[in-house]
């Protein structure tokens, strides 16, 4: 069963892309196309086979003391907010987060 | 007066701490040969001139005061540039992190800076290290130095045409399904992904988290062993918690006979469609050199092995998904400007921060993680991941090292390959050790004799069996002749070779 259009624009809303009309054309040839490279995958007897889910078994969460600038890997706020597209004070910026208008 | 580009790492440290040769030189010699040579290879995306020369100098001061001198003191070396670096940029070769100014260094490149090297740039890629051929770089393409109207390979397509253009002694990249040792093969360098654990990934931007492993380039794999060397040192990265404490000592481990140990092959492997002949011979030149040495062929299989492809671009797109979820425009990133919503400034931010290759994985791995297409494809490819991996181990039951191409001819022309999916598929060789955590490594035969371009045989080891990899390695090296004389690794590649870096 290959992806329709509209599939293909609820995929991009899902990972948040805004992609244009053309785009989302491309997108469709393209996704079906890697979904049917996929296929083989579809077709093993897998019945009874545990997944591994990473190559390296038995890790465990590592757990730190709840302390800012532990370790000497905590950022100054000048460092955390350089590479910010838009900063006020102490502070990242954002558009209104709820609906328009507010503070922009 | 000798090239800085003829000089082994080893060399290199040498010379500065028996003080032949000042740090600050060798420095300035590289950044000459970039000089003059980047204009035709363009294998970094930056330059750190005063960088390298600060840390050069600071080598050298080091020496006068006494004390000792790391291994690769001196050593050239560039970072593929999804590696953090303070004092650099790391742009990911995407749009959306042009202006991003790396917050701190990575692991593996702090290791290798402790282990003296000069950093000297930071080198192209696929863009977030999604392709095979660097040409999906938002900047610029790269060029395989040996024929620049062919690619270098990728992703860590920079680091490769650096090595082999002789401009830096040294490079380090990621592998995710043969990031590092297809560029490896394609520029005729020696390419390694250690097994997964093996190499910090802290400060790397994450593309397939259970996948990425660092490694390093040089043209010869003593270069690469005093690399590893250094990159494990330190032990296990509190920072990485997949990372795990190896032992140090691949260098002195490299001579390692192979005699009375077993090499795999894989009579299936050799019967894959698209493979090329010069390729198949290259495999039983290596074969007849591994041979000569002692060392004994043993048949093996790998059935589950033709599947790898499937489950690879299955995990490594959701992975990929995941992992660039992050780039929002708000901490860090493109920011599209005059956005009304916050949803608004994430979905345009995205679309016009990221380039074609990296809007296709992401949705790829979105569609393939949504309900209904988890259970179709992303449970399943990660049980047909246990498959491939207990393939592995059952071979390994009756050998040492596998010996196998590492891509199915040399490398191709701009352009030529422009189907995603034809792309994807050309990984075949390689992506099962990224599947399965084992480590691998690309050693470069030669010329090809149809194609003129540099062939390479791939060596996969079992997980944690790095050393013993390097060994074979060394062994395959040990009996070919590529230009240097016997046993001496790969040239630089002559259109570059002594251009500039006078030292």
């Amino acid at each position: 069963m290959s992806l329709s259009k509209e599939d293909v624009a609820g995929i991009a809303d899902y990972a948040r892309i805004a992609l244009s009309d053309d785009e989302l054309e491309q997108m469709l040839g393209y996704l079906n196309g890697a979904v049917e490279l996929l296929e083989p995958i579809r077709h093993f007897d897998l019945g009874g086979v545990e997944p591994t889910f990473h190559p390296i078994g038995d890790l465990s969460n590592v757990m730190r003391e709840d302390r800012a600038g532990a370790y000497g890997r905590g950022l100054s706020l000048g460092e955390a907010l350089k590479n910010a597209g838009s900063a006020r004070e102490r502070y990242f910026r954002v558009p209104s987060i709820l609906g328009e208008g507010g503070d922009r | 007066m000798s090239s800085l580009d003829e000089l082994s790492a080893a060399e290199i440290a040498v010379g500065v701490r028996e003080g032949a040769f000042s740090a600050e030189e060798v420095a300035r010699a590289a950044l000459d040969a970039i000089d003059q040579r980047e204009g035709e290879v363009a294998a970094f995306l930056q330059v750190s001139n005063e960088l390298a020369l600060n840390v050069a100098r600071a080598t050298d001061a080091a020496r006068l005061r006494g004390e000792e001198l790391g291994p690769l003191a001196g050593v050239p070396c560039g970072f593929k540039d999804n590696m953090q670096l303070l004092g650099t940029r790391t742009t990911c070769a995407s749009r959306m992190l042009e202006n991003y100014e790396s917050n701190f260094t990575a692991t593996c490149v702090g290791r290798m800076l402790a282990a003296g090297v000069t950093p000297v740039g930071k080198t192209n890629m696929d863009e977030f290290a999604f392709g095979s051929s660097t040409e999906s770089s938002a900047f610029h393409r790269s060029n395989n130095p040996w024929d620049t109207t062919r690619v270098p390979g990728g992703s860590s397509g920079g680091s490769a045409a650096a090595v082999a253009a002789g401009e830096a002694t040294l490079c380090l990249g990621s592998d995710t399904g043969g990031s590092i040792r297809q560029p490896a093969s394609f520029c005729g360098v020696v390419g390694m992904k250690p097994s997964y654990g093996v190499v910090s990934r802290c400060g790397v931007v994450a593309f397939g988290s259970s996948l990425d492993q660092v490694g390093p380039f040089g043209r010869s794999v003593g270069d690469v062993a005093l690399a590893m060397d250094a990159l494990v040192s330190g032990g296990a990265d509190p920072f990485d918690a997949s990372s795990q404490a190896c032992e140090a000592g691949f260098l002195s481990a490299l001579e390692a006979p192979v005699e009375g140990r077993r090499v795999g092959v894989v009579p299936q492997l050799m019967e894959m469609e698209g493979l090329s002949d010069e390729v198949k011979d290259g495999i039983r030149l290596a074969e007849r050199v591994l041979e000569d040495q002692g060392a004994q062929l043993v048949e093996v299989e790998l059935p589950h092995i033709a599947s790898a492809i499937a489950a690879y671009y299955v995990i490594a797109p959701c992975e990929a998904f995941s992992n660039l979820a992050r780039f929002d425009g708000v901490r860090y990133g493109y920011q599209e400007p005059g956005c009304a919503t916050l949803d608004e400034q994430t979905a345009r931010s995205r679309a016009h921060g990221f380039g074609e290759e990296a809007k296709r994985r992401q949705l790829l791995g979105a569609y393939l993680l949504s309900s209904g297409s988890y259970d179709k494809y992303y449970y399943p490819a990660q049980q047909v991941r246990t498959l491939i991996t207990q393939d592995y181990l059952r071979a390994w039951g009756s050998c040492d090292v596998i010996l196998m191409p590492c891509v199915p001819r040399c490398a191709f022309k701009f352009g030529e390959m422009s189907d995603p999916t034809q792309m994807y598929a050309s990984d075949m060789f390689t992506i099962s050790n990224n599947i399965a955590g084992n480590c691998g490594i690309s050693v470069p035969l030669g010329l090809g004799p149809d194609s003129c371009m540099p062939l390479s045989a791939q060596l996969q080891g079992p997980a944690f069996k790095d050393q013993s990899l390097l060994s074979f390695a060394r062994a395959l090296e040990r009996g070919l002749d590529l230009g240097r004389g016997l046993g001496a690794g790969a040239p630089v590649a002559p259109g570059f070779a002594k251009r500039g870096g006078e030292l």
